[in-house]
């Protein structure tokens, strides 16, 4: 084979497996964000932070929320609520950016899965 | 309130399930602490190939034909014996073996729990999550939303069983609390079941063999009054599996190595590894590799 297609689909190859890596990290990313509380699931996005910061600066400290479910649920102690979301999302940001900026690094398929 | 994790394993030539099964039961004690039981017809293969089997299950509740479930007309007449599935093993090998998925309707009168976690034996379980679904408030929880891992993949199939846009639903895993409700939904599945031709035809279901997945989607529809509905909610986060075509490569604790099928390469694979995350995996042949290896080094 033609060395430079051969080193072409060696690099393809790597691409492919680094674009398979990222949508793992992705997805246990999106997996962590997931909060579970009172038998209900929330899952943890920027806009639910904003929203319960919100609310307990205008001195509100229970609130309904609607779960990933359609459930509604009683938040009796908003700010606890809020930092344990504010910890979850910071948590798993973190674990996120740690995974992918290893992987930056890596220039061969065996490092990119950790083999 | 008991609660525990039941498993159907009924071998064929090919696969062994009841390895399945012991690996996975194995894991959800580690993982879960949670008891589980098994449902087999292979008692005495169980026992004589993991001798430490009464220890690692709760129950084995073995399955025992009655004569009469040779006569014409009953589930086990119509069912057994008659479906055969082609099983993969990569894009390449394939071949045709029994498909013995006849039996998930009768859960809820074989669980010895109160609140049952129904997992199918090539779940591989890597995380807490599913200790969630017993805290959940509804009594009836199961997958709709699913990610395949290889990511390129026309999935339609799993998001709705026909083109009438029943929602499909995943049988893989499920979740029940013993509720009149949830009586009446597994009586439902074993009327589909017993008239699997006539729920085909009418739900315009183009496979030959008998799906769960399928029998578990038209019971809920029903369940919901024939369309959309509360019956049942979402099992913790999404499900995430592998199809056939790609190989499970190795199991190591909670990471899980796959060789995923390449798009437009036949037998070309890309290498992707996965942490933490419970993956449903259907190469059964790989898998059961896999599970060698892993309980050759315990």
């Amino acid at each position: 084979m033609d060395e430079r297609l051969e080193k072409a689909i060696k690099f393809s190859n790597y691409m492919a497996s680094l674009h398979n890596q990222k949508r793992s990290f992705q997805e246990k990313y999106y997996q962590d964000l997931i909060y579970f509380f009172n038998g209900s699931q929330f899952t943890v996005t920027k806009e639910l932070i904003s929203f319960c910061k919100i609310m307990l600066d205008s001195s509100q400290t229970e609130i309904i929320l609607i779960d990933d479910n359609q459930i509604p649920t009683e938040i009796e102690n908003l700010e606890e609520f809020f930092n344990n979301i504010k910890n979850i999302y910071i948590n798993a940001s973190n674990e996120f950016i740690v995974s992918y900026n290893r992987i930056k690094k890596e220039r061969t398929i065996e490092n990119l899965v950790d083999l | 309130m008991s609660k525990g994790i039941l498993l159907y394993a009924r071998n064929n030539s090919k696969i062994d399930y009841t390895k399945q099964a012991y690996f996975l039961a194995k894991r959800v004690k580690n993982i879960l602490g949670l008891p589980t039981s098994i449902v087999t017809d292979s008692e005495l293969y169980l026992k004589t190939q993991f001798p430490d089997c009464e220890k690692v299950f709760d129950k084995i509740i073995p399955i025992v034909w009655s004569e009469n479930s040779n006569i014409d007309g009953t589930i086990l007449s119509k069912f057994e014996n008659h479906f055969y599935k082609l099983y993969r093993d990569g894009t390449i090998s394939k071949q045709k073996l029994a498909f013995k998925n006849q039996l998930r309707s009768s859960a809820y009168d074989v669980t010895p729990y109160n609140e049952t976690l129904l997992l199918d034996t090539d779940i591989v379980l890597s995380n807490t999550n599913f200790l969630h679904c017993f805290e959940q408030k509804n009594n009836f929880q199961i997958y709709h939303e699913s990610f395949d891992l290889a990511g390129f993949r026309d999935y339609s199939e799993f998001k709705y069983i026909n083109d009438i846009g029943i929602k499909f639903y995943w049988a893989t895993i499920v979740f029940f609390r013993k509720t009149e409700e949830n009586k009446i939904f597994f009586d439902l599945l074993k009327h589909i079941q017993d008239n699997w031709n006539h729920y085909k035809s009418v739900f315009q279901i183009n496979q030959s063999y008998f799906r769960n997945d399928h029998a578990f989607s038209i019971a809920i529809h029903i369940m919901n009054g024939y369309t959309e509905g509360d019956f049942a909610s979402s099992l913790p986060g999404k499900l995430y599996y592998t199809t056939d075509k790609d190989i499970c490569w190795d199991i190591d604790k909670n990471k899980i190595t796959f060789l995923l099928e390449k798009e437009n390469y036949v037998g070309e694979y890309t290498l992707a590894s996965w942490n933490d995350v419970t993956i449903h995996v259907m190469n059964k042949f790989s898998l059961n590799r896999c599970i060698d290896k892993e309980l050759k080094n315990v």
